[in-house]
């Protein structure tokens, strides 16, 4: 299943998307970032609540198709033009991980 | 990181990365503050590049000669409602002075404060990685002190390398027991 694919899908929204064309192989949950950095892998999609712009230089050192924020979680306007300028693919949706994961486990 | 003691050897590499003879790593606690301050005297960062350190984005994408260090110190300063400082003096424009300072305060009793964590450990693996470089170790807590000397140990030591098996072990046991007093 691509990045956009996963967009489209009423469970979530794009927040930027600038390589929709991404396939997600799997799903890694984490808020410490320096945990996730070692621990996620290439093509995942990296659930969590964390909106500072580290997320965006752990997502590209993971190499994760796409993050995923849960609970509503929003981004500052700069963030995400950030995200877009470096090719970071970010979902959103109001679920919590437990939620979107079991959704996810469905759909990949 | 999950305990502040792998950011102190993370930003302590950096240090010994950028030449320091010395570094002097030095927490110092408050009943609600712990204060984290690393100063090396190291080539320095240029303006240029202070301004980019906690840039985790920029960081990554060139040499990584700082990588997420800083950025992530900063974030666990800032998620206890602290906050990160990094001052530095390159070494063309200031040879005879040259060095940097990052100082990281800490709320103790924010929920969401890292633990310190094992410092023992911290130092003893900077001292076994880096045994001729010298390292300053102070831990302040109101009347309590902890601290190590690298320089004074070379001293006593008479060129016995400070990464030897049974010094490395003395560090440890001697930091041990001046914790059990703490």
């Amino acid at each position: 299943m691509t990045v956009k694919e996963l967009a489209n899908t009423e469970l979530f929204s794009a927040v930027a998307m600038p390589h929709g064309e991404r396939e997600i192989n799997g799903v890694y949950i984490g808020d410490l970032l320096s945990w996730v950095m070692g621990r996620a892998e290439a093509d995942n999609a990296w659930i969590t609540i964390m909106s500072n712009n580290n997320i965006l230089a752990v997502a590209a050192l993971a190499d994760t198709s796409c993050i995923i924020l849960a609970e509503g979680v929003s981004l500052e306007d700069s963030i995400v033009k950030t995200a877009e300028e470096k090719g970071i693919n970010i979902l959103k949706s109001e679920k919590n991980a437990y939620e979107i994961s079991v959704a996810l486990s469905s759909m990949l | 990181m999950k305990e502040l003691s792998l950011n102190i050897l993370d930003i302590t590499e950096n240090s010994v990365k950028a030449g320091a003879g010395l570094t002097e790593i030095k927490i110092s606690e408050t009943a609600d503050t712990l204060t984290i301050t690393i100063t090396d005297n190291g080539s320095g960062m240029t303006d240029e590049v202070l301004k980019t350190v906690d840039d985790p984005f920029y960081t990554t994408r060139t040499t990584r000669k700082v990588g997420m260090g800083i950025p992530l110190l900063k974030l666990e300063a800032e998620q206890t409602g602290g906050n990160l400082e990094i001052s530095s003096k390159h070494i063309s424009n200031f040879p005879d002075n040259h060095g940097t300072v990052v100082k990281a305060l800490f709320y103790k009793n924010h929920i969401d404060f890292t633990p310190l964590g094992d410092v023992v450990s911290t130092i003893t693996t900077l001292i076994q990685g880096h045994p001729d470089t010298d390292f300053l170790f102070i831990h302040i807590k109101e009347d309590n002190e902890v601290s190590l000397d690298t320089r004074e140990l070379r001293e006593v030591l008479e060129g016995v390398p400070l990464n030897t098996y049974e010094v490395i072990k003395w560090i440890e046991e001697n930091l041990k027991e001046q914790y059990e007093n703490f």
